[in-house]
């Protein structure tokens, strides 16, 4: 069991800066949690007071049942993989490896064991004799991630471990992460700003932005039940399309969502949601996925100014009054011309349509305000 | 495609050298010629005050006096008559001992202390205490030899600070300067200490470039404040360390005249008396014998760059730095 427990986790600088305000969090065993959010969002400083690298200014932190606020990081049993790999230039690979094990004074056999089975888990085995400064980006990054396993840790952190790699090597790391956590089976602690590692790699990701936790769900309810505006905008690629001065009407108990001077009757669900809320017709931001947005049919014009290629799908950049729109089209699916300059029409499944109040910017449907108040935010449950 | 794939090289070769053309040469300099007049300067420092005062080692090697030219009809050429001399000469055994000790044992004390200082500095919780530590070790070192001598004057001369404690407790006064075995000990505390702190500053910057995030996962990795110095620290300067070495011990007997003569009496001589002082001595008051100086100084010159060619040989086999 390595469970990990925040409550109220608080992080204020000497300057009174908060960093961190109030992180209630509950990693549960085995689970691979993701921190996600935009540079100075407060991630890694969370992910820093549980290594115990930062003093934890108030709040509880509980690993494996046990308080640890006090406890000093090497007896936290916990092991972590920085963004710049933090390898000992001046020692071999296998001494890298073997470092905190020679200072846990273990034997000599018991070590070169543990050391060469990492090796072989992540085939460095051929390079135990060089040093650092011989080996690439990758292969430093997994000599890394093998310091941290030697150790056996019950739980596994790690601090934008692939954010120094090339694209095609983050994506090969990132495949590994995942065959890695398969065989490893421990708790993982994962800090990114990328999104994509954040989707590909968590069981649940949190969302931070300004110290605070916005959102923390799996990663298709971050991606489907947005609980506001920024993690709507944070989550997806390309990012989500927002329609300003758009309405939320209500019409003989319908609901509709007037975009663009265009009427969309939402769905059931969200007739359902809504009605349960009690949510008054109000001014909204409308935001449509690019990858739920169909051209060549609809009361919805748009200019294209970019049309890119991309082989199987066109990324199309269209500008619908003062509103940029993106739109990710499947190469099979176009039966119109997207040529820059061309006036479209284009539309959207209504119950795809996304709605946050213009004002607080939260979801009309799917913000949770019980869970935000507790700041452990989680989109809202519903039975139906 | 065949003479395509004929023409690409089957191993990494070196280009040939390729001599420049006047044309590309006038643009060379024409393109760095702001980098080439902001170095001018410098080269034109050390070819004045390094290298041109070479030509005057040739006197080593003449029967030479005050006013004569280095280079006329009249040289007279003596060999190594100057050296021989020296060699034969009984203050050679005395002096060489003398140089000897007073820099081995001050490169044995000086050189690690202030790579100590610099790692301790380093290690310390509040940075704002070592930043004020830092400049309090570094203020000696702006002490002119003169006034540093005083100052040792002022602690153990007779009526020095020193002895007046001792008097109060009822101790005799002993007279420091005057005796041979107090001699040694002073010079090279004195000299430590004024310098300890100016010598550690190269350390330092050198630590400052060590990835804090390598003592987190040292901290991770259990390991004490003691062992991150001796695993992270250190291992980052050694480098530099190196260097030093042996700049150092290529400098070993170049020990300076000016302090030692200043603490120089006729009861401390025996050991005070070095070569520098030596060369300064028979070179530039009573009746100067130049010639025989230069030789001196030039002999002494030769044993500094053994020193360091070996110093710089022996690191390059050894460890990955030298200085050539």
């Amino acid at each position: 069991m390595s469970e990990v427990v925040m409550k109220g986790l608080k992080k204020v600088y000497d300057n009174k800066v908060t960093a961190v305000h109030d992180v209630n969090l509950e990693i549960k065993d085995k689970e691979f949690i993701v921190l996600v959010g935009p540079s100075g969002c407060g991630k890694s400083t969370t992910l820093r007071m549980v290594a115990g690298l930062e003093e934890i200014s108030d709040g509880e932190l509980y690993i494996d049942g046990n308080l640890v606020n006090d406890v000093a990081p090497k007896d936290r049993d916990i092991a972590m993989v920085f963004q710049n790999y933090a390898l000992y230039p001046h020692k071999t690979v296998y001494d890298n490896l073997a470092f905190a094990l020679k200072l846990r004074k273990e034997p000599k056999d018991v070590i070169d064991k543990k050391v060469r089975e990492v090796a072989e888990i992540l085939d460095i085995t051929q390079y135990l004799k060089r040093k650092p400064k011989a080996l690439s980006g990758g292969q430093r990054q997994r000599v890394a991630i093998g310091r941290a396993m030697v150790r056996d840790p019950k739980v596994f952190l790690m601090d934008e471990p692939l954010s120094n790699l090339d694209a095609k090597l983050r994506n090969q790391m990132r495949a590994e992460i995942i065959k890695l956590r398969s065989r490893i089976n421990t708790t993982f602690m994962y800090v990114t700003h990328d999104q994509t590692e954040a989707m590909t790699l968590g069981d649940r990701i949190v969302i931070m932005k300004d110290g605070f936790v916005n959102q923390i769900g799996t990663p298709q309810e971050v991606f489907n039940k947005p609980v506001n505006l920024f993690v709507a905008g944070f989550i997806g690629m390309p990012v989500m399309n927002f329609f300003d001065h758009c309405k939320l009407l209500l019409e003989n108990g319908v609901y509709f969502a007037e975009i663009r001077g265009v009427r969309f009757q939402l769905g059931d669900f969200q007739q359902k949601a809504l009605r349960q809320n009690g949510v008054q017709p109000c001014d909204i931001v409308a935001g449509i996925r690019p990858q739920h947005v169909t051209v060549g049919e609809g009361d919805l014009t748009a200019k294209i100014e970019v049309s890119e290629m991309m082989g199987s799908e066109y990324n199309i950049h269209a500008r619908s009054g003062d509103d940029e729109v993106v739109m990710l089209i499947p190469t099979v699916d176009l039966t119109t011309d997207v040529s820059m300059g061309r006036t479209i029409n284009f539309t959207t499944r209504p119950h795809l349509i996304q709605l946050f109040d213009r004002e607080s910017g939260n979801n009309l449907i799917w913000y949770d305000a019980e869970s935000a108040n507790n700041n452990a935010p989680v989109c809202k449950r519903y039975d139906f | 495609m065949e003479a395509n794939a004929k023409r690409l090289p089957l191993k990494r070769e070196r280009a040939p050298k390729k001599k420049m053309t006047k044309e590309k040469r006038v643009r060379y300099f024409k393109d760095n010629s702001p980098y080439l007049l902001m170095i001018l300067p410098a080269v034109l420092v050390v070819f004045l005050f390094n290298y041109l005062p070479i030509y005057g080692v040739l006197i080593a090697f003449q029967d030479f006096m005050p006013g004569d030219k280095i280079l006329s009809d009249s040289t007279l050429w003596v060999g190594f008559q100057n050296f021989e001399r020296f060699f034969s000469d009984p203050q050679f055994w005395p002096l060489m001992k003398n140089t000897f000790l007073i820099c081995i044992i001050g490169f044995v004390i000086g050189f690690p202390l202030p790579i100590i200082v610099s790692l301790m500095l380093n290690a310390m919780k509040g940075k704002k205490t070592a930043k004020v530590l830092q400049t309090i070790f570094n203020g000696p070192h702006f002490i002119s030899l003169v006034v540093l001598v005083g100052m040792l004057t002022l602690f153990f001369g007779r009526y020095g600070l020193v002895n007046n404690i001792a008097a109060h407790f009822g101790g005799e006064r002993y007279s420091y300067f005057l005796e041979s075995k107090a001699f040694r000990p002073m010079y090279i505390l004195s000299s430590n200490w004024q310098d300890f702190g100016w010598s550690a500053i190269i350390y330092i910057a050198a630590l400052s470039n060590v990835d804090p995030q390598q003592h987190e996962a040292a901290i991770l990795d259990g390991a004490t404040r003691f062992q991150r110095v001796m695993h992270v620290d250190l291992p980052a300067i050694m480098p530099m360390v190196s260097v030093m070495l042996i700049m150092s011990i290529g400098g070993l007997m170049g020990v300076g005249y000016e302090k030692a003569l200043l603490m120089q009496t006729d009861g401390n001589l025996a050991v005070s008396e070095l070569i520098s002082t030596y060369v300064y001595k028979r070179g530039l008051t009573g009746v100067p014998d130049q010639a025989y100086a230069t030789a001196i100084g030039l002999f002494n010159s030769i044993i500094n760059v053994v020193l360091l060619i070996i110093a710089n040989t022996t690191s390059k086999k050894f460890s990955e730095n030298s200085l050539w």
